[in-house]
């Protein structure tokens, strides 16, 4: 089941889909909640809270909405064409003016739509004096009107607001209560329109935690020393997050002068052996790009977070978009290949970030984790994570004693790896630098040298597939009609659409590939070999993966690219494996 | 150019059929249906025979689901008009949204009438007009094995019939105003009794209740001047009023239904009424006559929606058929049906 | 008589006696002859041996240019970085391990020009990093092109009827970025810019060396070592480094004065 809350800025919107994220997370369900905001800072604009609810997983949004909540009728009318035929909308029945038909809300509804009209500004200010509470109010009804237990809205209400204080605590909870009791009696004979939230229920323990949160929370864990960055969206929640955690373990976030000071403090900080991080979006990454590729050359390792947004360019600083991936595997001058991941949810988020600080030290490299708008900013619950001694082991390769006095920092071995002395360090002193160099470091321009020096780095790239999580497969079986292969946040819509064509009959899968460079090339090809066709949906006009990875197929892969600042919806997908079923070779 | 805007008020077989004919005579005229019940328009006369199991819901249903949305007409199911402002030309509905209409066509139906001196009583009494009565009729015939009926029109005869298919023990106690508009004399009295008897019903003539007691969920109690029962529901027939309270104040003339002339117009232009809620001009017996029945409703609202695009079209019913009780005069081609 | 190869043998002597080329590294300054880098690094090596710091806790960092090459002639850690970032390299650098002494290096492009940028903010953070700008007015890596602080009408071959925008004064705009600790230096004085340095390096907070210093491949005109040897003259006596007001003064009224214009130590 999908709800929905629409109102202006200041409605208390989101505020209220975060309630419905909390209690239905409380109450053991899988939640996956997305929220937009109005573009501008001042309080105009739509606000819309999307969570979707099941006692399965949830790994995407759905396309249609079941629940409406409308706290502002006019705004609430963009949101009607995403309603199911039979599903309803709560909407306040006694607003302060008349209201046009034209700006009805009600007046848009198709009429297998259920309304629940009730005085939500009037209940609220009866409970508790303020009409602000209205949010909380049109709570209680759904609550009522769903049979959701109160409870977990009571709790859910008690966690957001005891910080503000008793007095609002009261007063919201007074306001809930107000829309609790008056839909229970005013609807008691009205058919649950949709969805029986009743014996849903399961149990454990679980978090509501969005990309940039897991994110954050994972350098933290990571024992992140440093944080480095400039503001920009979708990035800035990381660092305000992190502003307020690291200190109190003994770190530092600084607000740099821009995203070129933000790498390059990052890459002095992994020099001298400390963690270090970043997280930008395109036009900051774009920025990073000649430092990055400083720390590719000089092997420095750093950790750079992606968060991907419509571009190019400015482009769409508010939407959602993978279209980086060229720019962060080729990015900048030279051969200069470095480590990509990107997760697809919110646990991944988590555990991947974790594991970059590790990757980045031991192959001597930037580490680009990309996500994009919507994994950031959307919310799962999942179990608390947290990372193990093993997981968050310094993975530095140091120099044996052995070399004391005589060491090249750079030695080319059979890894590719050569290992690193930490500045402080008596016996290993060198200097790293971006001119092509020697095995000992110095400054070397010859053919044999640079040959030699960029077959080592490569090879030691390369050789991170060891350590880089392998693609994983889900699929009904060996040979399989059509694959889709998806990559970020589109996994999630991907998995859902073959799980849905699985069902009705389909010979489909899907492939999840989280290594975007290096990536498992025969682990891929492998893969495609056994599709009649290959399905590859990404958020960019280009197909940056399919760009990356098509080559691996003995014949053309089948393109999706969408550019509409919005998650891919799974019948998206969905629509297309049907067409590839039918069509033939 | 903004297309002119007809709204009709209700979503029974007046309202119904009004909407069909206008689409199906003007493709440019903007149509709106307002009805109350949240449920699209259903044979309401088959009510009796749902609650039996005999038909399913489905069957209930007259037009395909999606039928008014491909004909483009505007169907607001589950919304309540408050009040019409004849002069501003607007209609406000109940939860505050202003409604403008070029043309109107009031077709809302007659609601279960409790007599007066009943109405205290009102919260055990259950009728059945519409689906959601129905739907609580078959949650309390579940366990309910004895009903009592009060009352007697056209539902409660064919209701009766579907209680006794049901295997439900059914005692009538005849309300001689129920059968309002049908003059109750003697002679139909015998009539009826005497078919219901024969049918298994224990019938109750002139009696009067004292009172009735909710004893718990499942029993009734009702004292007449001549006995006390016990029973497991009690229904309530006594016919029906038009639903036409909320235009009390609108400027309409009203005396228990809508006047219209014959040609359905009220005194407003571009403003009808059809169905149980209008009374009717005869112009010969110089009176106005009230319709019942679905396909009389059905009629007239044909007709009103001819009329309001040019028609000229008279709501004629035979005069014979028309019969002065109690001050007012009926059209009663459905007696026949039972 | 002393024959040249005794002369040399007892100066060869001498150098090693003094353990004054312990810290430069093995590898030789591609600089040219008679570049005042040579008489900079002289000066900086003489401070570190003076200091007596271990040269493993030393980090060099230095950016694109002339200047870029000096970690690779220091028997210290080094970051060759790229063109311009030498000061938030460096930043980084000391957050992470506060126990090293850092020195950024750099040309007057690399700290003028591109880097411009990032002077303001090294200096209101007052990061404990030490800067040595190199400012010979000019581009020799790329092989001569006007610079930030070369004087109005420098010619060159970017700029052949002569330059036209005002010159930049490094040392006025730490000042007004609120710096805690600038020196004006001349590479042809190793003794001051050592005294310099070892005060500089002591200071707690963010300090500059401006070091005049010579082209001499590529500016036969402006910072010539004759020029500027009959230019610069130290500050006067009762120079007070301790007014914010007395160093602007010293500095609007002459460009030439060297020594330690302002220190303060933060509180």
């Amino acid at each position: 089941m999908t709800v929905e809350v629409c109102g202006m800025a200041g409605d208390g919107t989101i505020a209220a889909g975060g309630l419905i994220n909390e209690a239905m997370s409380l109450g053991g369900f899988s939640v996956l909640g997305f929220d937009s905001y109005p573009a501008e800072i001042r309080g105009f604009g739509r606000c819309v809270t999307r969570s979707r609810i099941g006692s399965e997983e949830i790994v995407a949004l759905a396309d249609r909405t079941q629940v409406l909540i409308s706290l502002d009728d006019e705004q609430s009318i963009s949101r009607v064409p995403f309603l199911v035929d039979n599903g309803g909308v709560i909407f306040d029945n006694n607003p302060s003016g008349y209201r046009e038909e034209t700006k009805s809300l009600a007046a848009k509804l198709e009429p297998g739509i259920s309304l629940f009209g009730m005085p939500l500004g009037d209940l609220a200010t009866g409970a508790s004096g303020t009409v602000r509470g209205r949010n909380l109010t049109a709570l209680g009804a759904f609550t009522a009107i769903f049979g959701v237990p109160p409870d977990l809205f009571r709790k859910a209400i008690s966690d957001k607001f005891t910080s503000k204080g008793k007095a609002v605590l009261e007063a919201n909870l007074k306001s809930f209560n107000a829309g609790l009791r008056y839909a229970e009696e005013k609807f008691k004979d009205r058919a649950t329109p949709v969805f029986d939230v009743r014996n849903k229920l399961g149990s454990g323990k679980r978090v509501m935690l969005s990309g940039n949160q897991a994110i954050a929370k994972a350098a933290l864990d990571a024992g992140l020393k440093l944080y480095f960055g400039y503001p920009i969206t979708p990035a800035t929640p990381i660092m305000e997050y992190l502003a307020k955690q690291l200190p109190q373990r003994g770190g530092r976030v600084m607000q740099m002068e821009d995203e070129i000071s933000s790498i390059g403090a990052v890459l002095g900080s992994y020099y001298a052996g400390a963690r270090a991080m970043t997280a930008t979006s395109g036009p900051g990454f774009a920025l990073m790009t000649e430092l990055i590729t400083h720390g590719v050359m000089a092997e420095i390792p750093a950790v750079i977070l992606n968060a991907q947004r419509g571009g190019p360019s400015t482009g769409l600083p508010t939407k959602t978009e993978q279209s980086d991936l060229h720019a962060a595997v080729f990015g900048g001058p030279g051969d200069s290949g470095r480590i990509v991941i990107a997760p697809t949810n919110v646990e991944e988020c988590y555990a991947m970030t974790v594991k970059s600080f590790q990757l980045a030290e031991k192959y001597q490299t930037p580490v680009i984790v990309l996500t994009d708008f919507y994994l950031d900013n959307r919310v799962e619950n999942l179990a608390s994570p947290a990372a193990s001694s093993e997981e968050k082991a310094d993975w530095n390769m140091y120099p044996h004693d052995s070399t004391r006095g005589k060491y090249w920092r750079y030695a080319s071995t059979e890894s590719g790896i050569s290992p690193r002395a930490l500045p402080g360090t008596e016996g290993f002193i060198y200097t790293a630098t971006g001119l092509e160099h020697t095995e000992r470091g110095t400054p070397d321009y010859s053919p044999e040298n640079h040959m030699m020096m960029s077959a080592k780095r490569y090879r030691k790239i390369m050789g991170a597939l060891a350590d880089l999580p392998s693609p994983v497969e889900f699929s009904s079986g060996r040979e399989l009609e059509v694959g889709v292969i998806g990559w970020g946040s589109t996994f999630g819509s991907v998995l859902e659409a073959v799980n849905t064509a699985a069902e009705r009959g389909l010979r489909v899968g899907a492939l999840k590939i989280t290594s975007i460079f290096p990536f498992h090339a025969d682990v891929i090809r492998s893969f495609m070999n056994r599709c009649g066709h290959v399905l590859i949906p990404e958020l960019n006009y280009s197909g940056q993966l399919a760009n990356l990875i098509g080559h691996l197929h003995n014949k053309d892969v089948i393109r999706l690219n969408m550019v509409t600042g919005v998650p891919f919806s799974p019948s998206t997908i969905l629509f297309e494996i049907e067409n590839l079923v039918g069509a033939g070779t | 150019m903004n297309p002119e805007h007809c709204v009709i008020i209700g979503n029974g077989p007046a309202a119904n059929e009004a909407a069909l004919t206008l689409r199906g005579e003007s493709r440019d005229l903007r149509i709106t249906v307002i009805g109350q019940e949240p449920v699209r328009h259903y044979k309401a006369y088959l009510l009796p025979e749902y609650v039996s199991g005999k038909l399913a819901e489905d069957d209930l249903y007259v037009n395909p689901p999606a039928d008014h949305r491909e004909r483009d007409i505007k169907l607001r199911l589950g919304q309540k008009v408050e009040t019409v402002s004849f002069d501003t030309r607007e209609i406000i509905l109940d939860h505050k949204e202003v409604v403008r209409f070029d043309s109107l066509i009031v077709a809302v139906g007659g609601i279960p009438r409790i007599p007066e001196r009943l109405q205290v009583f009102s919260d055990l009494f259950l009728a059945l007009k519409t689906l959601a009565d129905a739907r609580i009729w078959k949650q309390k015939l579940k366990d309910a094995e004895t009903i009592l009926m009060v009352g007697g029109d056209l539902t409660s005869l064919s209701f009766t019939k579907a209680l006794l298919a049901m295997g439900k023990r059914v005692i009538f106690m005849i309300n001689e105003d129920s059968f309002w508009p049908l003059r109750f004399d003697d002679e139909i009295r015998s009539q009826v009794t005497e078919r219901l008897t024969a049918k298994g019903v224990e019938v109750l003539n002139r009696r009067t209740i004292k009172g009735l007691a909710g004893i718990s969920e499942n029993e009734v109690e009702i004292e007449t001047d001549a006995e006390k029962l016990s029973v497991n529901a009690v229904g309530a027939f006594f016919g029906l009023v038009p639903n036409v309270k909320f235009l009390a104040r609108s400027g309409l003339h009203i005396d228990r239904g809508i006047l219209v002339d014959d040609y359905l117009r009220t005194r407003f232009a571009g403003v009808y009424a059809a169905g149980d809620c209008a009374q009717v001009y005869h112009p010969e017996l110089r009176d106005y006559w009230v319709s019942i029945g679905y396909k009389n409703a059905w009629n007239l609202g044909k007709i009103a929606a001819l009329n309001l695009i040019g028609g000229k079209i008279r709501a004629q019913a035979v005069a014979q058929s028309i019969f002065r009780v109690g001050g007012i005069a009926v059209n009663t081609s459905w007696w026949t049906e039972f | 008589m002393k024959t040249p190869g005794k002369i040399l043998a007892e100066k060869v002597k001498h150098i090693r006696d003094s353990n004054q080329f312990a810290v430069r590294s093995s590898a030789l300054p591609t600089w040219c002859p008679g570049c005042g880098y040579f008489g900079i690094h002289h000066a900086l090596s003489g401070c570190l041996k003076q200091m007596g710091m271990p040269l493993h806790e030393i980090v060099v960092v230095s950016g694109i240019g002339c200047a870029g090459r000096y970690p690779f002639f220091s028997n210290t850690y080094g970051l060759h970085t790229v063109h311009g970032r030498t000061l938030p390299v460096a930043t980084g650098v000391k957050m992470a391990n506060p126990g090293l002494t850092v020195y950024a290096v750099g040309g007057d492009g690399d700290g003028l020009a591109i880097g411009g940028g990032h002077l303001p903010h090294v200096i209101r953070r007052d990061v404990n990093i030490n800067y040595l700008l190199f400012d010979n007015s000019m581009y020799g890596l790329t092989k001569g092109q006007p610079s930030p602080s070369s004087p109005v009408g420098t010619t060159t071959k970017a700029s052949p009827f002569g330059t036209v925008d005002k010159p930049l004064n490094a040392t006025l705009m730490a000042l007004t970025y609120g710096i805690g600790f600038v020196a004006r230096l001349f590479a042809g004085d190793p003794e001051g810019m050592r005294n310099a340095f070892v005060e500089g390096t002591r200071h707690n907070g963010f300090s500059l060396f401006h070091i005049y210093t010579t082209c001499v491949t590529f500016d036969k005109v402006n910072k010539t070592w004759d020029n500027l040897k009959r230019q610069i003259h130290p500050l006067p006596q009762n120079h007070d480094a301790g007014n914010l007001r007395k160093a602007f003064d010293a500095v609007l009224d002459d460009d030439f004065t060297t020594g330690i214009i302002f220190q303060k130590e933060s509180a």
